[in-house]
């Protein structure tokens, strides 16, 4: 780690970022190396990035699962742990248990989704990292590491794509 | 060309060509100046609001403390509800309140996922109105039930004797339903907060600054970041679209699944589903014009928004009327002696100025006035308007509850409801209570997505086709 160096870039325009990231490419930075941060959300295909592999969806599924299992146990499994017999009705019917089935269905799935986005996303986290407060602002920036001896040529490639600021960032409490 | 054809045919005129910047996606400004516009609203607390703070703190206290507290203290024999109207203000305000909290999930969740882009101002204030109104609605089944202590049997645990709540009962559904459509609509407006908290974060000091920094989560805005906070809100938007539906058509089964005349009827779960949207959507229109006014959020909340939102409103005015209708002309047709005395109870009997109230805020002023541009547009007219729709659907609330239960079908139990000052003083309360939490909450979250707005500016452009410089949208997502 000793002999690389991040580095952050600060752009305005979006073609600008998408130009340099193809440049770093070129330049033997991996995609894995590079991180693109913004105010506004960019889908992958507007930078040219690789498209990630997500969890959510599977996270939210299993939630939603366990959800409807939770559902049956209480519209089927408490009547039978303690069944009251009531002028001939069934005991486990099927409309009623379709209802609150679904609910807790929901219900499972809102609240996995949300913990899967704090998951994935590895939220809380208050850490020192990589930041500058001018993103906020409507600027995009590349953090990326590269070599130590290929920094200066770095820098003066992405100044000439268009980089307001080509710097080195530090670490600052979230 | 064109000012040859015209010279050559004077009857022709060209319209002038429109101004784009009345369109918020069109009118984009430096993003420091949108964060500025948003950071110095919710930083400004003068005199006149800590007024009105103390002002709803009072009605709170005496409403939710003084006479709810006297109620718990002497029991329910103070409030108007006795045999046969068992049911009274406090159910009529649990529909209205679920009602109003369909506004944030249908003009956030509905238009997301089709897309509407005028949405983008407004989703995060509407959503804002779903969380406190479902908080204001979650506490009348407390206030209604008396021994409010005992609200504890509802949750689902054994308890000495390995009894069970019984899942069965509409009452438990409605319990379920609505801690679902609470947590999901508090998470859905807690999700895209996230990059505007942080936003408040960089770019305020103090105990401010600590409270966003908590609430941010250490969000930066990596790609990564947004790809898992997008995905999510699409998952989000098509899960509780859904749990809206329910929520109120399970509240409406309330009424439907009894034997009660003019209850029991298989319409009333998209009949108050739709009214809820109405009210609901209404209560947004009122609470924007508010929160322009008070908060100086011209830039953001534009003539165009409203115009939009006024149309939706004439809109369900039709659906509502469409579901009244039938649910009125099947009754009618059916000519059953006791849904008949229901009938002429709202034509001719006490609640007659009532019932005619609610058609003339629900039906004739909606449809007399937002098909006007101009009344769609204008602040005063779309205030009065839906401040009306609401008058409207809390009389039909109060009628559906309490009128329908004065007669039954044994005219010997027929009665009358007139609600105690307990009562009112309690309906006072909440409704405080939701002014005095949206009005603090305006001060402390950002009312208004920057991120989103910004989204829509960047995916806006004129485009030329022909003469015409016509908006066009990138679909970016």
């Amino acid at each position: 780690m000793s002999d690389t160096k991040v580095i952050m870039a600060l752009f305005k325009d979006p073609d600008a970022v998408a130009n340099s990231l193809d440049k770093l490419r070129a330049e033997g930075i991996s995609d894995h190396d590079m991180v693109v941060i913004s105010g506004v959300p960019y889908p992958a295909q507007v930078l040219g990035r690789p498209m990630v592999w997500e969890k959510l969806p599977w996270i939210s599924l299993t939630g939603a699962a366990i959800g409807f299992m939770t559902g049956i146990f209480l519209n089927a499994g408490t009547p039978l742990l303690y069944p009251i017999h009531v002028g001939g009705q069934a005991l486990i019917p099927i409309p009623p248990t379709a209802v609150l089935t679904y609910e807790l269905t929901m219900m499972g799935l809102i609240i996995s989704t949300f913990l899967g986005v704090l998951w994935e996303s590895a939220f809380p986290s208050f850490g020192p990292k990589y930041y500058d407060p001018a993103l906020t602002h409507g600027r995009i920036g590349i953090l990326f590491q590269c070599p130590t001896q290929n920094e200066d040529e770095l820098q003066e490639m992405l100044k000439a794509q268009g980089a307001e600021r080509v710097y080195h960032p530090e670490r600052r409490p979230l | 060309m064109s000012s040859e054809s015209a010279a050559q045919n004077p009857s022709l005129v060209w319209p002038e060509e429109e101004d784009h910047s009345e369109h918020l996606l069109l009118d984009p400004r430096p993003v420091e100046e949108m964060h500025g516009i948003l950071l110095d609203a919710m930083q400004r607390t003068g005199r006149g609001f800590w007024i009105l703070v103390s002002f709803l703190g009072s009605l709170v206290l005496i409403g939710l403390v003084g006479a709810w507290g006297f109620q718990i203290r002497w029991g329910m024999g103070v409030a108007g509800i006795r045999r046969p109207v068992f049911w009274g203000l406090y159910i009529t305000n649990f529909v209205f309140w679920i009602g109003i909290s369909h506004s944030g999930t249908f003009i956030s969740a509905i238009l997301r996922i089709f897309k509407a882009e005028f949405r983008r101002p407004i989703t995060r204030a509407s959503e804002l109105m779903t969380t406190f109104s479902l908080l204001v609605a979650g506490m009348y089944p407390l206030i209604h039930l008396g021994r409010t202590w005992r609200f504890y049997w509802m949750v689902p645990y054994p308890n000495q004797r390995q009894l069970w709540p019984n899942f069965h009962s509409p009452l438990m559904w409605d319990m379920l339903a609505i801690f679902t459509y609470l947590i999901g609509s508090t998470l859905y407006l807690f999700l895209p907060l996230i990059p505007d908290l942080a936003m408040a974060r960089d770019h305020t000091k103090g105990w401010r600054q600590k409270l966003y920094r908590i609430f941010s989560l250490g969000w930066r805005g990596t790609e990564a970041e947004w790809h898992h906070l997008k995905l999510a809100i699409t998952i989000f938007a098509f899960a509780i679209v859904p749990v809206m539906f329910s929520v109120h058509t399970i509240v409406s089964w309330d009424f439907g699944m009894t034997m009660k005349v003019g209850w029991s009827s298989s319409i009333f779960g998209p009949y108050f589903v739709t009214g809820a949207i109405f009210s609901g959507v209404s209560a947004v229109i009122t609470v924007l014009l508010l929160v322009r006014k008070s908060m100086k959020l011209d830039y953001f909340l534009r003539a165009e928004h409203f115009d939009s939102l006024g149309k939706l409103i004439l809109v369900f005015s039709f659906a509502w009327t469409y579901f009244f209708f039938a649910d009125y002309l099947t009754e009618w047709y059916g000519g059953e002696a006791v849904g008949q005395q229901l009938l002429t109870l709202q034509a001719r009997g006490p609640v007659a100025p009532l019932w005619y109230l609610m058609l003339v805020c629900n039906i004739a002023i909606p449809w007399l006035t937002l098909w006007n541009r101009r009344v769609r547009r204008s602040t005063v007219g779309l205030f009065v308007v839906t401040l009306g729709v609401n008058v409207g659907m809390y009389i039909e609330r109060y009628i559906i509850v309490t009128g329908f239960l004065t007669r039954n079908r044994l005219p010997f139990d027929w009665g009358v409801y007139n609600p105690t000052i307990v009562e009112v003083l309690i309906s006072i309360g909440s409704l405080s209570a939701f002014i005095l939490f949206y009005a603090l909450a305006s001060r402390i979250i950002p009312l208004v997505p920057v991120w989103e707005v910004r989204e829509g500016q960047i995916s806006h452009t004129l485009r030329r086709i022909g003469r015409a410089m016509v908006p066009s949208v990138a679909d970016l997502d």
